[in-house]
């Protein structure tokens, strides 16, 4: 914008004294924010002057500051059209066209200007993911708590997700992946039979594919049916036993199920696979607990709270070191381990 | 037969413990094995009959009327009472059930709920010698519940000493004492009292808190709720609101005077201090200190454990003995609870029920003051995760000498399907036996999903079995007879001399399981007030009772199957 003014001073000597007046005035009233009167005084300076870029340009400047958004748009592409290299004005045009919908048309300005977070949202708006997701990510990486920013990379994430799982299920629909998405779909509406239809035709289909005796499992875990979650989660630690993740998921369901020498060899093993993640610990801890093993209880809790200091998960934990310690009668330290437990739940609970 | 004409033949066979030795074994007596083993898991796959079987309860026509509007009133989904008492002592259980009333769009203040209407009365059945039931709700008095008050429980207990269970009725609105003549009528007897109460009572129980002798009373309340500030929750699918969108209230102890007369001591008892959304209470000595402590089961917050400071003061002690939330530190929804010790270590522990895919919690009794979060050892995760219990007791009902689990299931929400589709608001009733202190599921003999509410217990055709009484939110009430078996037992009418002449608060212990007399627990409900043992193969007991006044006495080799009246000894 600065440098449109400086276009215009540099052509002061062979412009009227009329349209300098009217340039200062709009640009006066322009300064103390009265819109609508510099508005006037730039649309007279383009009636002095049509061939002016900067006339155009200011008048449209001032119906992007004053918000016309669709009234911008006529100005700034007759300062186009005078001049295309106007950088400044390809970011004013492409924010204008994307603000009142005609998103195609503002790509190409977007482009020109590098204006990576609006040209994101509009590849967006286009169903453009794989191109959004580069922009919008890079513009998150100069404002990384923009809350826009955020929401526009989920958003595009998720749709580009479900833009490839559409593909897969419309053009693979009797792979076992195809039917795995759709009982991940119907999992997700807690239609809890026909995702379990799904996910077992994608077994048929495909009896060792990685992952579905994982989703199939945390289906019944969500339902707290633990026999079922157990055997999925078993079934899925045959065929990828190294992950740890399932190890920890078969060692919880176990655990639920009350089997504690089991649930705790499972999660013991989930804890070598992974060490030092806080599900996996604090499910150790309470398995330990259960066992009657208080120093392995308390060494896995008390490496959670070291690890989350402001999770649930670590107000469980010293939930649990309080029980713990009261077992014990050291009631000084159940009482700060009470007390750190409220101090987590009372924000959880506002 | 076959059996018995094949021939002894002695083979050899190789050992697998020792590669280059033979061992000899009987093939007749392998085959009879494996024949013996193929049998029995048949048995167990097929023929194990239901514990129960639904009597169709001839002259009993009650239902239930909780009058379902879009406004979702909250007392709409929450009632249902029932008890077992023997009110005209004909040695027979008879059926108490508590009525809603109308509830039509928006309600007025005061509201009418159209007792006088008899499809809103509450109903008395008088059990007759064949089993079946005859209505005695107005002969015996009890037929008019009041306009202003929409029902919810019912305790039962001789609260004057004079040989006769009176009832206490809990309402939305005022309740009501029924002093039972001992005519076969009742009077209403509230006002002169002074336990009408008011606001939203729940469950109550009575209980003498400071062994006098005199049975007290302790009611629950719910929340601070009525008609004019209540709410729909949910934009598209309205639903009842949870608890919290309502202010908690206190609940009431009322000390019986002696004279007709109770005195409210909730504050200077120190129980109105917490606040709390109650719905379940229950009572036992969990410290074996000789005095009753009080556990009240909440509605989403901590649980509460009153203990009783033997000074006519309770402390609350939920958090310091570990029965306020679950091991994760979560509270739930609490609803029904029973206070009975389920592993023959003869401490009480507590089972509360709650929603589904909270788990109902289990508290073992450590000892010391001190409990444990059982649920995932006892199996009850496995039993429960996916269900909404209400009412609830820890009983042996095969008379092994252990005891078992009913639980009345249903979801709290009429609509629950729609705002969940993996959740189901009709359940059938969960029966679990109990294998040493582990639950595992078994067939009551309803596979009916119902919108089960209170649960009362007790022998009602005196065959040494425990019989179930379920009720059904707007529904008919479900009686459940069980059909016996070969198992021995023991049941116990106590009679209190120094102590209440019920003999609630008496700890018995017989052949080293424990019973606390009373007829609270479970969920708005009252149950039988005898004494009940599952003795399995003995055929005797040796019996120890600890009466509320101190006094301990011992029966040794008392003979099983039979119902045995036990008077206090006058002098300790």
């Amino acid at each position: 914008m600065r440098s449109l003014i400086l276009y215009l001073g540099l052509a002061w000597q062979s412009v009227s004294p009329d349209v300098v007046q009217h340039v200062q005035a709009g640009m006066e009233a322009q300064k103390q924010g009265r819109l609508k009167e510099a508005i006037s005084e730039f649309k007279k300076v383009t009636e002095l002057m049509p061939s002016l870029p900067a006339a155009f340009t200011n008048l449209g400047a001032a119906y992007m500051q004053d918000k016309q958004y669709g009234l911008a748009i006529a100005p700034l592409k007759r300062a186009l059209e005078l001049n295309p290299d106007l950088i400044g004005v390809h970011q004013m045009l492409g924010y204008a066209l994307l603000e009142q919908g005609y998103t195609r048309e503002a790509i190409p300005h977007l482009e020109k200007a590098h204006l990576q977070d609006a040209l994101g949202v509009a590849q967006l708006k286009l169903g453009n993911y794989s191109a959004a997701i580069p922009n919008l990510q890079a513009a998150l990486q100069k404002r990384p708590n923009d809350p826009e920013l955020l929401y526009y990379l989920g958003r595009a994430s998720g749709l580009l997700s479900r833009q490839v799982l559409d593909t897969l299920e419309s053009a693979y629909p009797d792979s076992a992946r195809a039917h795995q998405s759709l009982g991940e779909n119907y999992a997700v509406l807690r239609r809890i039979p026909e995702a379990e239809k799904e996910y077992r035709e994608a077994l048929r289909l495909q009896p060792n594919a990685p992952g579905v005796h994982l989703e199939l499992g945390q289906l019944y875990a969500a339902e707290k049916d633990w026999p079922k979650a157990e055997a999925e989660f078993r079934a899925e630690t045959e065929i990828e036993p190294g992950d740890a993740e399932t190890a920890y998921r078969y060692g919880n369901a176990l655990l639920e199920e009350g089997k504690l020498k089991e649930a705790l060899a499972e999660l013991q093993r989930a804890d070598r696979l992974q060490p030092d993640m806080p599900e996996t610990l604090y499910a150790l801890g309470k398995a330990a607990s259960l066992s009657g093993d208080a120093a392995a209880a308390e060494k896995a809790w008390l490496r959670v709270v070291a690890l989350d200091k402001n999770t649930s998960l670590a107000g469980q934990a010293h939930f649990g070191l309080s029980t713990l310690y009261r077992k014990q009668g050291k009631t000084a330290q159940a009482a700060h381990e009470l007390s750190e437990f409220h101090r987590i739940q009372a924000p959880e609970q506002k | 037969m076959a059996l018995q004409s094949l021939k002894s033949v002695s083979v050899l066979t190789a050992s697998r413990a020792t590669p280059f030795s033979f061992a000899i074994i009987d093939v007749q007596l392998l085959r009879f094995t494996l024949l013996a083993i193929c049998a029995l898991a048949l048995y167990a796959a097929a023929t194990v009959p239901p514990v129960f079987k639904i009597d169709p309860a001839r002259g009993l026509n009650f239902k239930h009327q909780n009058s379902p509007t879009p406004l979702k009133y909250l007392i709409e989904t929450m009632g249902g009472g029932v008890a077992l008492l023997d009110y005209n002592n004909d040695g027979l259980l008879d059926i108490f059930l508590v009525n809603g009333g109308r509830l039509a769009g928006k309600m007025q203040s005061p509201e009418d709920f159209d007792r006088d209407d008899p499809a809103y009365w509450n109903r008395l059945y008088r059990q007759n010698r064949d089993g079946s039931f005859t209505d005695v709700t107005e002969a015996a008095g009890l037929a008019h519940a009041g306009a202003h008050n929409y029902g919810m429980g019912v305790t039962v207990a001789d609260y004057d000493n004079d040989g006769f269970p009176d009832l206490y009725v809990t309402n939305y609105g005022k309740n009501k004492l029924y002093h039972n003549n001992g005519d076969g009528t009742f009077t209403d007897v509230t006002q002169k009292a002074g336990v009408a109460a008011g606001g939203w009572s729940a469950s109550a129980g009575f209980v003498d808190y400071d062994n006098d002798g005199r049975l007290d009373l302790f009611v629950t309340r719910y929340m601070e709720w009525d008609t004019q500030h209540s709410k729909a929750c949910g934009d598209a699918q309205p639903r009842y609101c949870p608890p919290g969108e309502f202010p908690a209230t206190t609940n009431i102890l009322y000390r019986n005077r002696g004279d007709g007369t109770f005195e409210d001591v909730s504050q200077k008892s120190g129980i109105a201090a917490k606040k709390g959304r109650a719905l379940g209470v229950a009572f036992a000595d969990y410290d074996e200190d000789g005095f009753a402590d009080i556990f009240v089961a909440n509605d989403g917050m901590e649980q509460y454990l009153f203990h009783n400071n033997r000074n006519s003061t309770f402390t609350e002690k939920g958090l310091e003995a570990g029965t306020a939330l679950t091991d994760d530190g979560k509270p739930f929804s609490g609803m029904g609870v029973d206070f009975r010790d389920y592993d023959n270590d003869r401490r009480p522990d507590i089972i509360i029920t709650d929603l589904a895919r909270q788990n109902y919690a289990v508290y073992h009794n450590d000892g010391e003051g001190s409990f444990s979060y059982r649920t995932l050892q006892s199996g009850l995760a496995v039993l429960s995760g996916g269900s909404s219990g209400w009412g609830v007791r820890f009983e042996d009902f095969d008379n092994d000498g252990w005891k078992d689990l009913f639980v009345a299931q249903s979801h709290v929400m009429d609509n629950v399907e729609k705002v969940d589709p993996s959740l189901h608001y009709l359940e059938p009733p969960l029966l679990a036996l109990n294998r040493e202190g582990r639950f595992q599921r078994a067939d009551s003999g309803v596979s009916t999903p119902l919108a089960g509410r209170g649960a009362a217990f007790g022998d009602l055709d005196n065959d040494g079995f425990i019989d179930v009484v379920m009720t059904v939110l707007g529904g008919r009430p479900l009686v459940l007879r069980n059909r016996g078996g070969a198992t021995h037992w023991l049941t116990l009418s106590l009679r209190g001399i120094r102590s209440n002449r019920d003999g609630l608060g008496a700890r018995v212990i017989a052949n080293g399981q424990a019973q606390y007399a009373t007829t609270a627990g479970s969920y708005l409900s009252a149950s039988d007030k005898r004494v009940h043992f599952g003795l399995g193969a003995a055929t005797s007991a040796n019996v120890e009772i600890r009466w509320p006044s101190g006094t301990r006495q011992v029966l040794n080799n008392v003979p099983a199957d039979q119902f045995l009246k036990i008077q206090e000894p006058e002098h300790p």
